[in-house]
């Protein structure tokens, strides 16, 4: 019986693959199961190879990588295409299309002999059953059922949903593609049994991507305008809103650009209303200078980028961790902005209503650092209560302050109560240009340098959000490893094995990026002498970013890689031992002239 | 217009008129457009805190600042994006929009055209010199050609735009020039603009005394300033209008060029239509995760 498994495909575009694994997933997730579906396309968005590798499990999971277990290639082809995403293994049971001709000891599987190879004629039994070859997946589906012995009912049930509104032979056929499925593997047993054991608790689970939580974290968190521009990978941010967000008495603008996208969120949030925009990398250069406008205006709003691989178009599919300097030092001039980054796509909930919380709050953009992997994986979770999140509203002037309003007005805490149009008494110039308390246009040094100070330290309590940071293993220990985003989940893992190994050794997971918690990260680091920052981008950004602002132990090394180049937990235990023996040969010495 | 959530009461100009000294040059145009905004507001009668007055980067820009309303001095060409966020978020609120020629036809000039076909309820006001007087005399994109400024020593080698025909070319419903060589004429098409329920667009003859060309002074204005009304134009033809509206450059012709007899309803009549039809459609808030239930 396994408890874990993992299982990748990979076709042409129009072999439904794709769709195969989020039907699988969907089925697991009501029958309690735990999972990740990774979806993965080739360079061009639509059209071209497609794949989906999905990891399921009784207990939850941190991250999606692993050698696959069970291999399912339509064509070698496509399937080799994916190269890394799509690991064979000697342990791999291959499934492959039998008409390929290829001999199950001839796989063009260079340097690897998987455990067992089998060939199905998918397309012969999926004519067979449903006369046409559409049904392929269906059949991919009644197999995975049948040796997995999982989820045969949902998967059915889940075919009569789908297929329904297509008509009875459709449905029928996919339906008994289904059938052959289960059967050819009832009659092929596999020499490695793949039979899942049942889920520690069966309680039906949330299936959730980054993207889709998000836009329900903005109506949780009460937004009611979203203004953006079609992006991969970000666009199902706004998509969810558009048919959800009218129903909160909202609305949604589709601008012209990028631009206008966010220059109506700070029209919307001037004009009283907590609003949202969402982006990636090359969407979110054209937006910085809103972003400094709602700085110095003092304006609330939630800005979303989607990382992906860079420069410019860069690889719009494939995730990166790579817009980090660019959140933090987005916009010109002297300025704070937070940069929020949730680890796994249901953290992406609470971050979200963080992200607002802090925007009101302050008075400031938030910028978000979700990425692709995160953003369009499915995954479940644990069901839990929107409510655990409370909400925070914008500070507004009271009837007395709308008496002599002074909408900047230096205060304790650098937050000036904000009124907004239709507020009598409120009225007030916004303004990109810098500004005294009354809002009054001024080039004074004086004030510039007050203004600068009341924007920049209005943020300093966020420094000391230790809720911010995530902190696991033992605590005094002289390892360290450090991560970020999507990575969060591997390095995770990762502290797990070390830990198994005996090693002495800590995590610390910052969600809040921007400002840099100096306090949080000189705590954190009072016990160690060296360790790993663990981060999918060619220079290291969170590396380089929290050494501009601390003192970090000489030991601490960069594991960074460009995307597309995934890191798994064994690479990171492995450069973690190599770290000891660095810190070996360079404290051997000391200890010698200290002894 | 905006349907009035509180009930008109009586205005004068002065009640729009902020502390703030205008740090214009003396004789700008645009003394003369803000006098004309204040006049207009008078006559719509809504309290300036009903207002929101959005303007981009120029020296016309500084317009909201010298109004009591609600302003917004955003950046540079962004005006129109900040204040269709305004109004889809808050449709009660009067929203103005203002800026130079080359905030809305060069920097923001891809706004534009949205902002046309989107249709919300706003007026967008123009002051157009032909001339960037902010950043001392470079050409503009309503400069003639072969016009000699700091950045074409040699003359400029492009056309114009033409804001009238832009306007109208992307199906605009409301389409005006005046001056403040016409205080009354043009105080009049700003409150016309403002009381059309669509985007209402404004171009302002409005002269940069620094920078700007001897024949496009007040003075000179004066002399060749033709009454669209008087010329007996029906603002109703959209085809003579767009005619007409060819000898931008040539000829100052005042008024309405085109107002659509039948406005069709605006951006954001429709968002309350649509909210109200969807209203309570959605789970609530509190629970909205349930969406992530399997099926």
């Amino acid at each position: 019986m396994s408890s874990e498994l993992i299982i990748g495909m990979a076709g042409s575009g129009g072999d439904g693959i794709v769709s195969a694994g989020e039907s699988m997933i969907n089925a697991l997730a009501l029958e309690g199961y735990h999972g990740i579906l990774t979806k993965s396309f080739g360079p061009q968005i639509r059209g071209g190879e497609s794949s989906c590798r999905l990891r399921l499990s009784t207990q939850p999971l941190l991250h999606a990588m692993g050698t696959l277990d069970l291999a399912v290639a339509l064509n070698w082809e496509d399937f080799l295409k994916f190269g890394a995403e799509l690991t064979v293994g000697g342990q791999t049971t291959v499934i492959y299309e039998s008409k390929t001709g290829v001999a199950p000891d001839k796989l063009p599987l260079i340097g690897v002999t998987p455990v067992e190879a089998v060939p199905v004629p998918f397309t012969d039994l999926a004519k067979q059953a449903a006369g046409t070859d559409k049904a392929k997946n269906s059949v991919v589906l009644g197999l995975i059922s049948g040796w997995l012995g999982i989820a045969q009912e949902s998967l059915l049930a889940g075919i009569r949903k789908k297929f329904t509104k297509k008509g009875e032979d459709v449905l029928q056929g996919n339906e008994r593609a289904f059938a052959v499925g289960l059967e050819f593997a009832h009659a092929h047993p596999l020499k490695a049994s793949r039979i899942m054991a049942i889920p520690e608790s069966k309680s039906t689970k949330f299936l959730v991507d980054g993207n889709d939580i998000c836009a329900a974290a903005a109506i949780y968190a009460g937004c009611e305008f979203f203004g953006g521009y079609p992006i991969t990978p970000s666009s199902e941010i706004m998509q969810y809103l558009n048919h959800e967000i009218w129903k909160y008495g909202g609305s949604l603008l589709q601008a012209e650009d990028e631009i206008a996208g966010i220059g109506a969120c700070v029209g919307a949030s001037f004009a009283g209303k907590k609003a949202l925009t969402a982006t990636s990398g090359p969407g979110m250069s054209l937006k910085t200078e809103m972003l400094g406008l709602a700085t110095i205006a003092e304006l609330p709003l939630v800005c979303v980028n989607v990382q992906r691989g860079g420069p410019s178009t860069g690889i719009p599919t494939k995730s990166e961790q790579s817009d980090l300097y660019q959140a933090a030092f987005s916009a010109h001039g002297d300025a704070v902005r937070p940069v929020l980054a949730p680890i796994s796509a249901g953290d992406t909930f609470g971050v979200t209503v963080e992200a607002f919380n802090i925007a009101e709050r302050y008075q400031t953009p938030v910028i978000i650092l979700s990425d692709q992997e995160i953003a369009q994986r499915k995954e479940t979770v644990e069901p839990f209560d929107a409510r655990e999140f409370k909400l925070t509203e914008r500070k507004l002037p009271s009837e007395a302050e709308l008496e002599h309003y002074v909408r900047f007005r230096y205060t304790d805490t650098g937050i000036s109560p904000l009124s907004h149009p239709g507020m009598k008494g409120g009225n007030y110039l916004a303004a990109g240009i810098e500004h005294n308390e009354h809002g009054d246009p001024t080039a004074g040094g004086g004030t510039h340098a007050k203004m600068n100070d009341k924007r920049i330290k209005k943020l300093d309590p966020l420094k000391r959000r230790r809720d911010l940071f995530l902190i696991e293993g033992d605590l005094d220990a002289p390892l360290a490893l450090l991560s970020w985003g999507s990575m969060a989940g591997v390095v995770r893992d990762a502290l797990q094995s070390a830990r198994a190994e005996g090693m002495r050794v800590k995590l610390l997971v910052p969600k809040l990026l921007y400002p840099v918690a100096e306090e949080v990260y000189r705590d954190f680091f009072r016990s160690v002498k060296g360790g790993l920052v663990v981060e999918q981008s060619h220079l290291g950004q969170l590396y380089r970013l929290i050494r501009m602002f601390v003192d970090v132990p000489k030991g601490l090394e960069s594991l960074a890689k460009s995307g597309s180049n995934p890191i798994a937990p064994a690479e990171v235990v492995t450069r973690l031992r190599e770290v000891v023996q660095h810190l070996q040969r360079r404290l051997a010495p000391e200890a010698e002239s200290q002894g | 217009m905006s349907m009035s959530p509180s009930a008109s009461v009586e205005l004068a100009p002065k009640d729009f008129k902020s502390d703030l000294k205008p740090i214009w040059c003396p004789g700008c145009g645009d003394f003369g457009v803000v006098q004309a905004i204040y006049r207009a507001l008078a006559q719509i009668g809504r309290p300036p805190h009903e207002i929101a007055f959005v303007s981009g980067i120029g020296c016309s820009s500084r317009i909201p600042g010298y109004t009591t309303a609600y302003g917004f001095n955003s950046v540079h060409g962004r005006a129109l994006p900040i204040a269709q966020g305004i109004k889809m978020a808050n449709p009660d609120i009067l929203v103005l929009v203002a800026g130079g020629d080359g905030d809305g036809f060069s920097i923001g000039g891809g706004h534009v055209a949205h902002a046309v076909r989107r249709d919300l309820d706003l007026t967008y006001i123009v002051m157009d010199n032909q001339i960037y007087g902010l950043t001392k005399g470079q050409l503009s994109p309503t400069s003639p050609r072969g016009l000699k400024t700091v950045s074409s020593t040699f003359g400029s080698l492009e056309a114009p735009v033409n804001p009238l025909q832009y306007v109208l070319g992307y199906g605009g419903g409301f389409v005006a020039q005046g001056t403040p060589a016409d205080m009354a004429g043009l105080a009049a098409i700003i409150e016309e603009a403002i009381r059309y329920p669509g985007f209402a667009f404004v171009n302002v003859q409005s002269p940069c005394v620094t920078f700007g060309h001897p024949e496009s002074q007040l003075k000179a204005q004066k002399a060749m300033m033709q009454s669209l009304e008087a010329m007996g134009h029906d603002p109703t033809d959209r085809l003579r209008a767009m005619d007409l509206a060819r000898d931008y450059g040539v000829k100052l012709y005042t008024g309405v060029f085109y107002r659509d007899p039948e406005p069709p309803p605006s951006y954001d009549s429709q968002i309350r239509a649509r909210q109200a039809e969807l209203q309570g459609k959605g789970l609530p808030r509190e629970r909205i995760l349930d969406s992530f239930l399997p099926r």
